[in-house]
């Protein structure tokens, strides 16, 4: 079977799989012996979070080389923006005459509620204009869950627009830390504008689906098990599209060789732009979904060491794919899970709660000194690139003795690179001004 | 606050006069055909300095945007700034108490030496492997830790000098171990994308220390004992008006009031400065890490060995983040998260200074210990000024950044 | 009918003069060769002409339009390709990938696999089809010179500007660069080429540019321009070996 033909079978088997988990969930009585507690279905919801979390960020770094370390601010840009709608829009039919009223079509009013004090009683200007000002019969609505998590998309795409345009001209380090000082200052800000997001205490968001759909329980894991596996499938379709199009081509070229890609013709200032717009929209879908799911948001998952989780991730299954990145999320988090059993040996007892995280960081370390492209990257490459020594040794066309030995693949002689460093070196060296 | 409306006007002010000075300036410098380098941040500066009184003869008269003529603006728009504010809020302690006032500076200045001596870490690492480290407050934090545990748990009794010392040998070794095994194959040359690369292996070294510490240590917080209480003492004699010292506190003119730990942790930091300017310019080894932070290919031709020079100066930016944690664990609470914000402090510092610019880490110390002294002692509304204090540094980060990517004085890109 | 003009560009860096009014005019598919000792400017009036730098002052006209305003890649749409100094392939992307990028950039609605056919033919004209889909990475040094000259038949531009082609590059591999100027030029494509190699670009060129410490000291005839006094003197003397 040919890589291609071998890939999209596996792919489907997989997609069909995580269609029919939840049939094995104890809510659904089990598959045989196969019984999935409402725990087990809790985790993988979350995988399917950190996996469309890190995919995105392996298209941003490791496709297009830019890499940011703000991108859980995305996600909590998401997150925040689906939750506040929820706490101060209304749709009301008469206006309210207390709050900020702003006509719509027909007789419909949308209001925006009233910031209130903290520590105060205050009552919310909709609750006294109850009372007071809107006559009677007048209905109250909230804002449909799924347009305020798309409002949370359309502000993530913002300030990704806005954050991949200032940082057109910071490279590596500089990129660093510019994005960790953006995370950083809208991790401070929101975690000091109390009034308006709670602050550490967290912002709560509605549920994602209403009690009693389809006959599912407010606290079924079912509905928003698809729904975020949805969001994940379509996450990595969209993503996969991308990547094996012109814009995957640009991406990668620009992470190779920015100036070399904009003299052949890139516009490389519109894709490093629309990069960052698009991932960071992923991340807040994601952020938006796992926020009404969770029910409620804080300022502390975008403090450094959810990034690193994220990023850690990613590396570990292979950052320049995104498959890689996002199976390598779905295996961490259940493993996480699974290393929470304490070890006792003789005397020695391990809080394995504690020192999992101590070996995951070594594995992250490990990963990065001996296996640069992740765990499951070179298995992927393998199979996919298998062929490519033996096909160009079977057309090769004359002998060619300047010719390098492409069956060493994995580690190119270093005769040719050095070569090459030699004349670099040269002609920097001789260049003119 | 009485008058907020004052000090927000001339925020304002200040804000929409440079953003107008920065993206004017360099278009008018181009147009005369002029250096533009320093145009667009001059421009900036000036501009609020002075809005269209400044602006307006800069740009017909276009001179040559020097250091001092900058200097000057900046001088010109902290006075507005503290200007305002004192117009603005009459009352506050930091307006009409020169006491207090004094006190706070002096404060800022003593916490910004040792906040120069960790950035001057950094900074140092950058320099020469042009890297930034992100477990730099990992090493701050196991500096403290490891003083603390033996100053107060295992040796007790024993010199504070001693845990300081195994402080900065354990700091050390594990910057070497980490250099040599993850980082040095980063640099090896067959490797694509190594900057990035070292930045995320030191990413992981963090998240490792970071909780390695915490299952060991368990997330209670610690603080040591003072190093060396102050001797009682009082000059003149009768009244202390002079000086006045306890075993925690020295008063100077009856109006300078320095705790004793602080005051121990600056001495502590000026001491090791002054052994690494001997060390960086006086010895051979020192002199060779600084060729190869010029060049390093001519370096090497020398027969300095730069591969050893990275590890020799990771391993010292290491140590100078664990010397500063030693030498605050007496100031601060200690908690394995406590690398945290010193690391972002840190990162602010050689930012502003101009990154892998030794005396622009240690100036940038200085400024951010007074900005972050006035902030906590003049702000109104302290709640929220306190949540926000992360953010100011990291406003001061971006706008660097973008602005004028070498800081103070960073080299040329 | 290409026409490219560049007039009275001046470049300074600092307080430094790099390039003082150089002026040339470029028509139809000529074969020129710019030269002149190192720090003379050749690769910033590359750069200049490419995008990449902006000129102090002066302007660069290609067919009409005013291109020292654009981006590298606006240059690069407008019929203007070059290759660096030091080789720039795509390291971690194929052979193949590294040919359909400037192919794809110059159309907005193109596919990859429009392409493919004349890529094959591309890299068979430059001996290296069999590398296809080897990573650039895997390439020596001179394969991946070819592939570079390559990338540039696929973007198709109407001018190419080549900055030492021939460096560091053994006799075989010459005779292919050699073969690509001379077909590529037969078909149409202007060609101004930066060498140090003396001979090479005296039998190659049909035009000669003389560059010396940022002025243009002389245009025509190489055999003309050989024999020149000012550029004896300020090239030919020193640097022949």
């Amino acid at each position: 079977m040919n890589p291609t033909a071998l890939f999209r079978v596996a792919g489907a088997a997989a997609v069909v799989i995580l269609l029919l988990i939840p049939l094995a969930s104890s809510e659904l009585g089990g598959l045989g012996p196969l019984v999935l507690s409402g725990y087990v279905m809790h985790l993988a919801i979350t995988a399917f979070f950190y996996a469309i979390l890190a995919s995105s960020w392996s298209l941003l770094a490791g496709y297009a080389g830019q890499f940011s370390f703000g991108h859980m601010a995305f996600m909590a840009i998401g997150g925040y923006t689906s939750g506040l709608i929820g706490k101060f829009i209304r749709f009301t039919t008469a206006p309210s005459e207390l709050c900020t009223d702003i006509p719509l079509f027909g007789s419909w009013w949308l209001v925006v509620l009233n910031i209130r004090r903290v520590g105060t009683i205050d009552e919310s200007c909709l609750d006294m204009a109850k009372t007071e000002t809107l006559p009677a019969g007048t209905l109250i609505v909230f804002p449909p869950v799924w347009a305020s998590i798309a409002m949370g998309l359309v502000m993530g795409a913002t300030f990704g627009l806005l954050v991949g345009w200032l940082v057109l001209r910071l490279r590596s380090t500089y990129l660093a830390l510019f994005t960790i000082g953006f995370s950083e200052i809208l991790r401070a800000s929101i975690s000091a504008e109390i009034p308006i997001t709670e602050g550490q205490s967290g912002l709560e968001l509605v549920p994602l689906f209403p009690a009693g759909l389809l006959g599912f329980s407010s606290t079924s894991k079912i509905p928003p098990y698809y729904a975020m596996l949805l969001l994940f499938l379509v996450a990595m379709a969209m993503m996969t599209w991308l990547a094996g199009s012109r814009f995957g081509l640009f991406i990668r070229a620009i992470r190779e060789d920015e100036e070399a890609a904009a003299a052949l013709g890139v516009n490389i200032v519109r894709y490093k732009v629309l990069v960052f717009v698009i991932t960071s929209t992923l991340a807040a879908a994601a952020g938006a979904l796992q926020g009404h799911y969770i029910g409620i948001i804080t300022p502390n998952t975008l403090i450094i060491l959810q990034m690193s989780l994220v990023i850690a991730m990613a590396v570990i299954g292979g950052l320049e794919n995104i498959y890689t990145a996002s199976v390598g999320a779905i295996v961490i988090t259940f493993m996480l899970e699974l290393l929470r059993t304490n070890i006792t040996i003789g005397p020695l007892h391990i809080d394995m709660t504690l020192w999992r995280l101590v070996f995951f960081g070594l594995l992250l370390m490990l990963t990065l000194r001996f296996q640069r492209n992740g765990l499951l990257y070179p298995i992927l490459e393998r199979i996919s690139r298998g062929g490519v020594a033996a096909e160009t040794v079977s057309i090769r066309a004359a002998p060619d003795e300047d010719e390098v030995d492409v069956e060493d693949e994995e580690h190119p002689p270093s005769g040719p690179d050095e070569n090459a460093d030699a004349e670099a070196v040269n002609d920097h060296a001789e260049s003119d001004r | 606050m009485e008058n907020a409306a004052i000090f927000g006007w001339a925020l304002l002010w200040i804000i929409c006069w440079g953003a107008l000075g920065g993206v004017v300036t360099p278009r008018i410098y181009a147009r005369k055909d002029l250096e533009i380098s320093q145009a667009s941040f001059g421009g900036a500066v000036i501009g609020a300095a002075l809005g269209p009184f400044s602006l307006l003869p800069l740009w017909v008269a276009t001179p040559k945007i020097t250091n001092r003529l900058i200097g000057i603006a900046i001088a010109i728009v902290v006075g507005i700034f503290i200007a305002a504010f004192a117009l603005a809020d009459p009352d506050n302690l930091c307006v009409a108490n020169g006491g207090f006032v004094i006190s706070q500076l002096a404060n800022g200045i003593v916490i910004g030496i040792i906040y120069g001596l960790m950035a001057l870490g950094l900074t140092l690492i950058f320099s020469i492997l042009g890297v930034v480290s992100f477990a730099h407050g990992e090493f701050y934090m196991i500096g403290g830790m490891v003083t603390y545990f033996i100053s107060a748990k295992w040796l007790p009794g024993v010199s504070p000098l001693v845990a300081i010392l195994a402080s900065c040998i354990v700091t050390f070794a594990i910057g070497y171990l980490f250099e040599r095994i993850f980082l040095r194959p980063m640099g090896s040359g067959e490797i694509e994308r190594p900057t990035e690369y070292a930045i995320l292996v030191t990413f992981g070294l963090a998240f490792f220390l970071q909780y390695f510490t915490q299952a060991l240590t368990s997330a209670v917080p610690v603080k040591a004992q003072r190093f060396f209480p102050f001797p009682r003492a009082e000059l003149p004699a009768d009244s202390g008006a002079l000086l006045k010292m306890t075993p925690g506190n020295v008063t100077i003119f009856d109006a300078v009031s320095i705790p004793n730990p602080r005051f121990t942790a600056a001495v502590l930091a000026l001491l090791m400065l002054a052994a690494l300017l001997w060390f960086l310019y006086r010895t051979w080894v020192g002199k060779a890490l600084r060729a190869v932070s010029q060049d390093r290919q001519a370096a090497a031709v020398t027969g300095i060995n730069p591969d050893s020079m990275n590890s020799l100066a990771f391993s010292m930016g290491a140590m100078l983040a664990g010397l500063s944690g030693a030498s605050l664990v007496q100031v601060f609470s200690w908690l394995p998260q406590v690398g945290i914000p010193a690391a972002a402090r840190s990162f602010v510092i050689i930012v502003l200074g101009g990154m892998g610019s030794l005396p622009g880490a240690f100036l940038g110390g200085l400024i951010v210990g007074l900005v972050e002294a006035a902030g906590t002692g003049c702000i109104p509304d302290a709640t929220r000024a306190a949540a926000y204090i992360p953010a100011y540094g990291m406003v001061i980060l971006t706008l660097v950044l973008l602005l004028k990517p070498t800081g103070l004085f960073g080299r040329e890109l | 009918m290409l026409n490219l003009t560049a007039n009275n560009i001046f470049k300074n860096f600092g307080g430094l003069e790099v390039l003082k009014d150089v002026s040339f005019t470029v028509e139809g598919p000529e074969l020129i060769g710019l030269i002149g000792p190192n720090g003379a400017g050749k690769t910033t009036l590359t750069n200049i002409l490419d995008g990449a730098l902006k000129p102090s002052s002066g302007t660069v006209y290609m067919n009409g339009e005013r291109i020292d305003t654009r981006p590298p890649y606006g240059v690069a749409r407008a019929g203007l390709g070059r290759t660096f100094q030091v080789t720039r392939a795509f390291r971690r992307m194929t052979v193949l990938e590294n040919l359909l990028i400037p192919a794809m950039a110059m159309r907005a609605t193109a596919r990859q696999r429009d392409f493919e056919k004349k890529a094959q033919d591309v890299l068979e004209f430059l001996t290296i089809a069999h590398l296809r889909n080897e990573y650039a990475r895997a390439l020596s040094g001179g394969q991946q010179k070819l592939l570079e000259l390559g990338r540039l038949l696929m973007l198709d531009p109407q001018m190419i500007i080549l900055d030492e082609p021939f460096a560091g590059v053994h006799p075989r591999l010459m005779e292919v660069i050699y073969r690509y100027i001379t077909e590529t030029n037969a078909q149409g494509k202007a060609f101004i080429i930066i060498s140090h190699d003396m001979d090479t670009i005296f039998t190659l060129s049909r035009r000669l540019l003389v560059l010396n410490y940022g002025d243009l000291i002389a245009d025509g005839d190489p055999a003309v321009v050989r024999e020149d006094p000012l550029v004896k003197a300020a090239y030919l003397g020193e640097d022949e070996e």
